[in-house]
């Protein structure tokens, strides 16, 4: 080939420049620019290499973005680099910002020996720089010796400087593109943000914001998957309540539930109160893999947290992994944040509905009960005289003489059948009546209650089976409405077993709790025919009965009113065996059992006549702590002298004998005006007939170190 | 004894007044049955002085009070009233109520006892009882 002459090779560079300026102007990827140019430089002049460093983030290498040929794609492949200021032409050059040209790279001290670039003998590098900050470096590569003549020196040099200028405004481009890329998702994310503001504040039903919520989610940031659990009533569990697309309905429709603290990002995002951020979740710990969800690669669990209390959970997934920017965690979780509250508000609007309704229900029940207590009153009333006038009416028809004793027996007859429906009259009164009279609740022992009301019932032994979960609290309740509850459901439980050969009523007194409420609750067992599943619902109604025209069906209504009186419950059911359990639920007692200083009095002997009880032991330790001697006797006869202590006090309910035989004996010795006589249920002809022998009174039983107190004189 | 005994019978329900009333004539006590506190007040008041004071009184709880008002608490009230026209004067509080705070509450105002209607033969036992101490 000829050597081309001075004006031929100053048209080639003049060619060379233009079309590296049109590259410039024309090309905004870097990469495509910086290929395009290190061809046109070899070319069009002829160079056997050319080669574009440019500065990593550091500043401290010259990273090879693009060379000729297959030399130069292998180092770009390899990741080639120089150290600015190091040991190569290109080091140097970055670090002089001024080309290093070596017309004999034999000579050239800091020429790097390329084992891709084997024939070079001439090498230039020129830096690539804007005003003084360097960017890169061009390199230029000729198989011949002093290869470069001060022409193309000025040419290339021109070219490196427009490169610089090329490689910044690609730069720029780039960075504009992205920040106008940010700028796009940050307005669709507002904008998504916006509509779950829009949806939660406009939204009232429940299951529409949650699924509208997924939606947002997954349409603003283009994630394939997005699900909202919440906690169940037990808290133990997340059930998912709204979940994106079919494998979302198909989830919801499983029941499908995580275990809060288990094995799930879910379940570690709630207990742990935090987001839980899986770029790759194959080596998330907690990850729960879900066939309905193959595809995940990255997922986030966002806790629904309003103040103290976590309600839920919100899942976001992605097909890829490392999905989420910090960009993308903020604002998901700013947007969790404002689901859970309105999610709280939801839950607080509902239970103020529920409220609204019980309260509605409430004051309609009060009112109807208050019309009924007084109609059922009125009717009583004009009752009351037909038992005692029959009674009168029997003394004269007994009196009669002359008349046929036919008539006198139908006239016996019909004055039984009007005492009948008078008698039937009252008790509907009463049943009706009793639950709405005094209530003074106190700390009572149901084990105590319970059986003082088997014993005054007179339910002997043989037939009733108690187990008490031992130590247990104090409940709240009145104890004379608490016995006549529990006399209800006993008399019901005799009344079914009666025709049985072996009746037998268990009576099973525990602790549960439920939704965080603490109950005694006494469960009453008994081995009659029970009731019917279908009419099981039924018992607890006014008026129904299934066992005929003698029983009002009033019992267990009145025991369902006391126990709700006291925010208790009461449920009933059948036992697998046959027969029927009735539970009846009493809120424990939740202040102190002290309720304050006890002040009981101190060096007094007290008598007590009770039978070895859970509350007889209770007085003895609790008297006897208080430095007070306390002498207890199931039977007053066993006593030979009174005089001896300050204080008596008698249980009016014993198992052995009747406490007027006791009180009759205390009278004897003229000990009653120092006997009070205490009673778990204190009726007032009771009540009166104590008070006929004397004693100094008849006081609700003491179940609390204050109320002991109160035994004294 | 029994002719002697001159009850002050209270009560605003005319049945039950009527048919307690009989039951206490049956049983021989002389009875004045009065149907309102305010007349039995007056009626208790005139006889203090007379030649046949009231020997025992026997008042409904719940009926309408001095200002015609029904007040579960009017029995109370003219019980007070009649101790403070004659103290120690014996009361027995006669309601359809099982309440023993009310019971109690009648016995601490100084009623000798607290009955529960409806029980005319124990309540003849009870006055009687009352009289002889």
């Amino acid at each position: 080939m000829d050597t081309p002459t001075l004006a031929e090779r100053r048209a080639a560079l003049l060619h060379a420049g233009a079309l590296v300026s049109r590259s410039i102007t024309s090309i905004l990827d870097p990469d495509v620019l910086l290929h395009r140019t290190v061809d046109i430089i070899c070319t069009a002049f002829g160079f056997y290499y050319a080669g574009v460093f440019l500065l990593d983030e550091t500043g401290e290498w010259a990273v090879l973005h693009a060379g000729r040929g297959e030399a130069g794609a292998a180092m770009v492949a390899e990741g080639h680099k120089l150290r600015v200021g190091g040991h190569s032409m290109v080091g140097a050059a970055t670090a002089r910002n001024k080309a290093v040209i070596a017309l004999d790279v034999g000579d050239e001290p800091t020429h790097f020996k390329n084992q891709y670039l084997p024939l070079t003998r001439s090498e230039m590098a020129l830096p690539l720089s804007i005003g003084d900050k360097v960017i890169g470096a061009l390199t230029v590569q000729s198989v011949e010796e002093a290869a470069f003549t001060e022409d193309d020196i000025t040419a290339l040099q021109g070219m490196a400087d427009q490169l610089a200028v090329a490689i910044q405004n690609a730069r720029l481009y780039s960075e504009n593109a992205r920040l106008l890329a940010q700028a796009t998702r940050r307005a669709r994310l507002l904008m998504a943000a916006a509509d779950v503001g829009k949806g939660v504040t406009s939204i009232l039903d429940l299951d529409e914001l949650l699924h509208k919520m997924v939606d947002i989610i997954c349409d603003a940031y283009g994630f394939y998957y997005a699900g909202v659990f919440l906690l169940d009533e037990t808290g133990e569990w997340a059930v998912l309540r709204a979940g994106r697309g079919e494998a979302g309905a198909a989830m919801v429709a499983e029941g499908h539930k995580l275990q809060v603290g288990g094995q799930s990002m879910i379940g570690a995002a709630i207990a742990q109160r935090h987001a839980r951020i899986a770029l790759d979740v194959g080596a998330e710990a907690v990850f729960f893999k879900n066939p309905h969800l193959p595809m995940t690669r990255s997922e986030m669990a966002l806790p629904l947290v309003v103040g103290d209390e976590v309600i839920g959970a919100v899942t976001v997934q992605s097909e890829q992994e490392a999905a989420f920017t910090d960009e993308d965690i903020s604002s998901l979780q700013a947007m969790a944040d404002q689901l859970a509250v309105a999610l709280h508000n939801a839950h607080l609007l509902r239970a103020l509905e529920i409220a609204h309704a019980e309260l509605v229900r409430t004051k309609t029940f009060e009112a109807v009960a208050t019309a009924t207590t007084e109609a059922i009153h009125w009717i009583g009333n004009k009752a009351l005289p037909i038992s005692v006038s029959v009674q009168r009416l029997r003394e004269d028809v007994a009196r009669l003489s002359g008349v046929d004793p036919e008539i006198v027996e139908s006239m016996q007859e019909d004055l039984t059948l009007i005492e009948a429906s008078a008698r039937l009259i009252m008790q509907v009164k009463e049943h009706l009546i009793g639950p709405a009279r005094e209530y003074i609740p106190a700390p009572v022992m149901i084990e105590d209650v319970v059986k003082d009301t088997v014993r005054v019932m007179g339910i002997v032994p043989e037939v009733i089976h108690f187990t008490v979960t031992p130590d247990l609290p104090l409940a709240v309740a009145d104890p004379t409405q608490l016995s006549r509850a529990f006399r209800y459901v006993l008399q019901n439980a005799l009344e079914a077993t009666e025709d049985c050969a072996a009746p037998c009523i268990d009576v099973e007194i525990d602790l549960v709790e439920e939704k965080g409420v603490r109950y005694v609750v006494t469960r009453i067992g008994d081995n009659g025919p029970g009731v019917d599943e279908a009419n099981l619902d039924k018992i607890w109604v006014s008026f129904y009965t299934t066992r005929g025209a003698k029983h009002a069906g009033l019992g267990l209504p009145a025991c369902l009113q006391i126990l709700k009186q006291i925010d208790g419950k009461a449920q009933a059911y059948r036992r697998p065996e046959g027969g029927m359990v009735f539970e009846l639920y009493v809120p424990v007692h939740t202040g102190s059992a002290a309720q304050g200083p006890a002040n009981l009095p101190a060096g007094k002997r007290y008598l007590l006549v009770d039978d070895d009880d859970v509350w007889s032991r209770f007085v003895e330790q609790t008297l006897s702590a208080a430095q007070n001697t306390v002498t207890r006797v199931a039977d007053a006869g066993t006593v030979e002298d009174f005089a001896v202590f300050d204080v008596i006090v008698v249980d009016d309910v014993l198992a052995a004998t009747d406490s007027l035989a006791a009180l009759q004996r205390i009278a004897r010795a003229g000990a009653t005006a120092r006997t009070l006589v205490v009673a778990s249920s204190v009726r007032v002809e009771r009540m009166m007939d104590l008070l006929r022998f004397g004693v100094r009174d008849v006081l609700p039983k003491p179940y609390t170190p204050v109320g002991l107190a109160k035994l004294t004189l | 004894m029994k002719e002697e005994v001159k009850v002050l019978l209270v009560d605003d329900e005319k049945l039950v007044l009527r048919s307690v009333e009989k039951s206490l004539v049956r049983a021989g006590f002389d009875v004045e049955a009065v149907g309102d506190v305010t007349t039995a007040l007056a009626l208790f008041k005139e006889t203090i002085a007379s030649d046949t004071p009231f020997d025992i009184a026997v008042l409904d709880l719940n009926m309408p009070n001095f200002e015609g008002e029904v007040d579960p608490t009017a029995g109370l009230q003219l019980l007070s009233k009649l101790l403070e026209a004659q103290p120690g004067f014996p009361v027995i509080v006669l309601t359809a109520f099982d309440e023993v705070e009310r019971a109690k509450e009648a016995v601490r105002r100084g009623a000798r006892a607290y009955f529960v209607k409806g029980r005319e033969a124990d309540l003849i036992a009870l006055i009687e009882r009352i009289i002889q101490d």
